[in-house]
């Protein structure tokens, strides 16, 4: 879910071609000021972050947008789009802020700037309730892992893999899964033995079945969610981050995180791209 | 489901129906247009029409949707969602169309024409006493058929944030993570939609067989 598909790669190649072709006309924050409106583009299918529910917007980023709304000296104009067209969106300047969950990768931080994190996007194991055999990450040597192919548990598999070397083992067959149910039934009835997917994904998973899953711990380097704007806009960069540290300070963050995530991050650095 | 959820699905096929009239209303027309231009090999419009055709042909509508949304702001063009995605499906469509009609074109027997030349008819008067009659007649199956298929393709449009009656199902199949009955209330609505147009179909098909006194088929 994090991570998203091929296409979603290649519409950004795509904008990033039409980027480049053309000065990316995303607004600074005066331009904003000055014309009292900012546009910003949620997912319309991205749980727990961003989703419709009885034909209005909710989830995290959602009821961030609510509170921002509140401070703002500016109205915001809020555009519901599917995934693939967000990035390119922002890239080209038709938006100003894609105010989504987006983990953030190098690749990501080549074309967009990052405010800081809103969620830790970092991939975990999770095993069946009774498993025996698994207790820390050096255990996941040799067994079959389920991941979603082009994801980001795909993605970090790699970092794994270095992980188990060191510990002298090896990665055991991955099957690759078009999304994440299948996988969760397969780990479910046997023939997987674990699974990797984010930390948001795997603690609703936890928190809808208790008696069947098991959290494990991180697999991959630590990673994190965050707004994106156009390569370059730092004024409004710096103004969504001033408005960030706010609802960090008064801990309204958190109290969403655990309302919309079921777990809160209090922890997380001040740069999304910086590491720690 | 509940009643917003229907309501939402009701909206979406709103929106794919108005998507496709302006499609239509754009595509069969300018179809014709660009078909009678090929047809008579007009120099360089001819050509230039025959590459049109052969780029839409093979490129997705998604792309053409993103391509117009998010790429034509650089060229000076900045439309809205909706517009955006009427253009780029009339772009496609009208392809199509022009295919369908370029087609009877071919298919009509050049003696009628040379028929009307030796009656005296100005090239007009071919066209609007000669071809047109029967190519209507002969492109109504085909042109049918494309209007079914671009009603199915207007989903393509939520890549640029419409919310078409696949997207709204999409969404509400999301929420509560059971899929089936929105999609199914969605193929409902695609199949009374398409039984519509059918129709209409089949009373333009009544109309000429009582006046030209056979069936086009």
């Amino acid at each position: 879910m994090l991570l998203k598909n091929w296409f979603a790669t290649a519409v950004a190649a795509c904008a990033v071609f039409a980027a480049g072709t053309h000065a990316a006309a995303a607004l600074t924050l005066e331009q904003i000021q000055a014309k009292g409106v900012m546009t910003v583009a949620t997912e319309d299918d991205f749980r727990p972050f961003e989703f419709i529910q009885d034909g209005k917007p909710v989830g995290l980023d959602n009821a961030l947008l609510d509170q921002l709304r509140k401070t703002a000296g500016f109205k915001i104009e809020q555009n519901i789009i599917p995934w693939s067209g967000l990035l390119p969106g922002v890239t080209t300047g038709k938006y100003d802020v894609a105010l989504t969950s987006v983990v953030v990768t190098p690749e990501r931080a080549k074309t967009l700037d990052f405010t800081m994190p809103v969620a830790d996007a970092t991939q975990y194991y999770v095993v069946r309730n009774g498993e025996t055999r698994i207790k820390s990450v050096a255990d996941l040597a040799g067994k079959v892992v389920g991941v979603q192919a082009g994801g980001g548990s795909y993605a970090a598999l790699a970092d794994l893999s270095k992980t188990l070397a060191a510990h002298g083992g090896q990665l055991g067959k991955v099957v690759q899964y078009a999304s994440f149910p299948e996988a969760y039934q397969d780990l479910s009835n046997g023939r997987l033995d674990y699974v990797i997917n984010g930390v948001v994904n795997l603690t609703s998973l936890i928190h809808e079945h208790p008696d069947r899953f098991r959290m494990g711990t991180a697999v991959g380097a630590p990673t994190y969610a965050a707004w994106a704007v156009a390569k370059g806009n730092t004024t409004l960069l710096r103004y969504l981050n001033g408005f960030l540290a706010k609802t960090r300070a008064d801990g309204s963050l958190y109290a969403l995180q655990r309302k919309w995530l079921g777990t809160t991050f209090e922890s997380m650095p001040l740069s999304a791209t910086g590491g720690n | 489901m509940t009643t917003s959820s229907y309501l939402a699905l009701l909206q979406g096929a709103g929106v794919s129906l108005l998507l496709a009239l302006c499609a239509v209303a754009v595509g069969i027309p300018l179809g014709l247009l660009l078909a009678l231009a090929r047809w008579r090999r007009v120099p360089v419009l001819g050509r230039a029409i025959a590459a049109y055709v052969s780029v839409m042909r093979p490129t997705p509508v998604v792309t053409l949707c993103l391509l117009v949304f998010f790429v034509m702001p650089a060229a000076g063009l900045d439309l809205p969602p909706m517009a955006a995605a009427a253009l780029a499906l009339s772009l496609n469509t009208t392809a199509f169309n022009c295919e369908i009609w370029r087609a009877a074109l071919i298919a009509l027997p050049a003696d009628q024409l040379e028929a009307g030349a030796a009656f005296g008819f100005s090239g007009w008067q071919t066209l609007m006493r000669i071809v047109l009659p029967q190519l209507w007649r002969a492109s109504l199956g085909p042109l049918v058929s494309e209007i079914t298929l671009l009603l199915k393709i207007t989903p393509a449009a939520s890549v640029i944030g419409i919310v078409d009656i696949t997207r709204a199902a999409g969404r509400i199949g999301a929420d509560t993570y059971d899929p089936l009955p929105p999609f199914l209330a969605a193929t409902v609505l695609y199949t009374l939609i398409i039984a519509l147009v059918v129709q209409g179909q089949r009373m333009l098909e009544r109309r000429a067989a009582q006046r030209y006194g056979y069936h086009a088929s």
